[in-house]
């Protein structure tokens, strides 16, 4: 077992520092060195343009520059944003709790429900509602979210004027206390349906899936004889083994999810990591967009790892010799 | 499959001249009886093939500008037109047009990759496999969007360098499958009787083995294509992909700003993409279900 989970931390590292080496790749690789990037249109004598480079280490061999990037990493140093006149990190963490916040709710109502359609579905293979079960979550699956977000600005807050479709707060209101709550509540309705819909879609083909392989083993047949009830024998025997297979898959899903935050904040300006990407790309500003990929990057490696090592500690047959 | 000494004529004669049942007659058969899936093929084809066609005989000009801005859908516009008076109708036909493209090139390019470098870690085993492998593990949890947007982003995001990009980073669950059906295939007794003929490996591995691989292969195809239709539309929302083409996600973006004054902008291309998305996938869950061996005796 500790032989597995030393093998395990090994890859993710070595995963990591596969991010790490690739974003560094594409940072020196990008058109424009940061001094003419900074200094642009300013004429410069060589000699002070030399003392810059020499300044920022842009002088030093590649491999220096690459270990002292590494380390910067390692101390949480994620690089400058010159256009923001920013560290990247600072603009990162500012952010990335606004993120959360639509993807948390999101996932426990998409994981809740979706379990429950997965497993009802798989109960009467073929019927309607297995029928209806999997056609939703394939036209769930396949809505693009920043479309769906369009969707729900024309007719909830166009058509209805129900809900507010732009930004957290509302600008100018200076709300305090509950009054502000429920103004961020108003404004998170929207975005996290949309991102709730497209998990759904998600959880329940996995659990469908992952429910019909577990529906043929003999350790159901053997708590039907013991007289365990059908509810039972689906929600408590067969779902707890189901139940890996689907966070496996959530576990590699969650670039994807966070891909699909991205797309949902940029359509509702919801001040998250989408919309500091989206900025980012038109300002041309290569040291946010590449701090994100690192974040996101390190944030899946993490993940997956946590759930594989979670397995070892909660399902007594795995013993990783 | 592989039908061993069972040619065709001899078959029909010991089953008393029955209907013949080539692997594709078998597929179709079960293929057809779902019938959105057959539906999702017929309309996938019929645009991929009238779409291209309307917008050359026609002469639909996606950048054609005309005097009436933000007209709502009408006779003249069938999807409204834009800011800049541009027919929605048009642009979303071309833009359609270029995410066909894009799917059609990276599956091919995905599945391809997937079939050779499964197909050669499969029958090679060690090294070989084992650096396989761990790169395609390596891009199945490395996020692939992100990726593929640092990328674009860095060096400009052209038509033709996401297709590559997107082709480079989808093929581990095909090179997956591949590999698992290859490891069973090579211990088969045609592969043991071409291999004692004295085959060489590169013929064994490429025109023995390889073939066999198609079906399971084939059946990642639809979804692959939906992924990167979704991706490149995902791409060109954000603003990395190609300036020069006609996107659905790019009319997106630039239509976002409407969707409360003049919905049909931002309303119509991304029905497109979803539409596309939804038949690909219908299409890929009936060639997933018609593909499996399991399904063959039915």
């Amino acid at each position: 077992m500790y032989r597995y989970v030393a093998a395990r931390v090994g890859q993710s590292l070595i995963l990591i520092l596969a991010v790490v080496t690739l974003s560094f790749v594409f940072i020196r690789l990008a058109p424009g060195d940061p001094v003419t990037y900074l200094y642009g249109t300013q004429h410069l004598s060589a000699e002070v343009l030399k003392s810059i480079k020499h300044e920022w280490g842009l002088d030093q061999p590649l491999w220096t520059q690459y270990v002292a990037y590494v380390d910067n990493l390692r101390r949480g140093n994620l690089g400058y944003s010159q256009i923001n006149r920013q560290p990247v990190g600072d603009m990162l963490w500012a952010i990335i709790p606004n993120t959360l916040l639509l993807m948390a709710p999101s996932i426990l109502i998409a994981a809740a429900l979706g379990i429950m359609l997965g497993v009802a579905a798989s109960r009467r293979v073929n019927g309607w509602s297995d029928y209806g079960v999997a056609a939703f979550s394939l036209v769930g699956y396949s809505t693009p979210p920043f479309w769906l977000g369009i969707i729900f600005i024309v007719i909830f807050a166009s058509r209805l004027r129900w809900l507010p479709t732009q930004g957290m707060y509302t600008l100018g209101a200076s709300h305090v206390g509950v009054a502000s709550v429920v103004d961020l509540l108003k404004h998170m309705v929207l975005p996290t349906a949309v991102l709730t819909w497209w998990y759904l879609a998600a959880f329940t083909r996995l659990t469908r899936a992952s429910m019909l392989e577990e529906s043929g083993k003999p350790y159901l047949m053997t708590a039907r004889m013991k007289g365990v009830r059908e509810g039972r024998v689906f929600y408590r025997h067969a779902l707890r083994n189901a139940a890996k297979p689907v966070l496996t898959m959530l576990g590699l899903q969650l670039g994807t999810m966070l891909a699909g935050a991205v797309m949902t904040e940029v359509v509702f300006a919801w001040p998250g990591m989408g919309r500091l990407l989206f900025t980012a790309i038109i300002q041309h500003d290569y040291p946010v967009v590449l701090g994100v990929f690192i974040l996101v990057g390190v944030a899946v490696v993490v993940t997956n790892l946590a759930v594989d090592l979670l397995y070892v500690v909660f399902d007594p047959r795995i013993r990783y010799a | 499959m592989r039908e061993g000494a069972l040619s065709w004529p001899r078959v029909r004669r010991a089953t008393g001249g029955a209907k013949p049942s080539t692997p594709a007659a078998r597929f179709w058969r079960v293929f057809r009886r779902n019938r959105f899936a057959a539906v999702s093929l017929w309309v996938l084809a019929a645009t991929s093939v009238l779409g291209p066609l309307v917008v050359r005989v026609l002469v639909l000009d996606p950048d054609a500008i005309s005097p009436d801005e933000l007209a709502p859908p009408s006779a003249k516009h069938w999807m409204g037109s834009d800011y800049l008076g541009r027919d929605v109708f048009a642009r979303v036909l071309h833009g359609v047009n270029t995410s066909l493209l894009v799917g059609a090139a990276v599956a091919v390019t995905a599945t391809a990759i997937g079939l050779v470098l499964g197909t050669l870690a499969g029958y090679r085993g060690g090294w070989i496999d084992h650096v396989i492998m761990r790169v395609a593990d390596a891009l199945l949890i490395i996020p692939t969007f992100f990726l593929v947007l640092s990328i674009a982003f860095v060096f400009g995001g052209t038509l033709t360098s996401v297709i590559v990009l997107l082709g480079v980073t989808l093929w581990p669950p095909i090179a997956r499958i591949v590999r698992a059906e290859v490891l069973t295939l090579k211990e088969e007794a045609f592969v043991l009787s071409a291999r004692a003929l004295g085959v060489s490996d590169t013929n064994l591995m490429f025109k023995e083995i390889l073939p066999n691989t198609l079906p399971p292969g084939i059946a990642m195809i639809a979804l692959l294509a939906s992924a990167a239709i979704l991706t490149e539309a995902s791409l060109s929302f954000l603003g990395v992909g190609d300036p020069n083409v006609v996107s659905l996600g790019q009319m997106l973006t630039n239509g976002l700003e409407y969707a409360t004054t003049a919905w049909w902008v931002p309303a119509f291309p991304g029905a497109a993409i979803f539409l596309l998305v939804l038949l690909l996938n219908v299409l890929g869950d009936g060639l997933n279900v018609a593909l499996s061996p399991r399904m063959w005796g039915r």
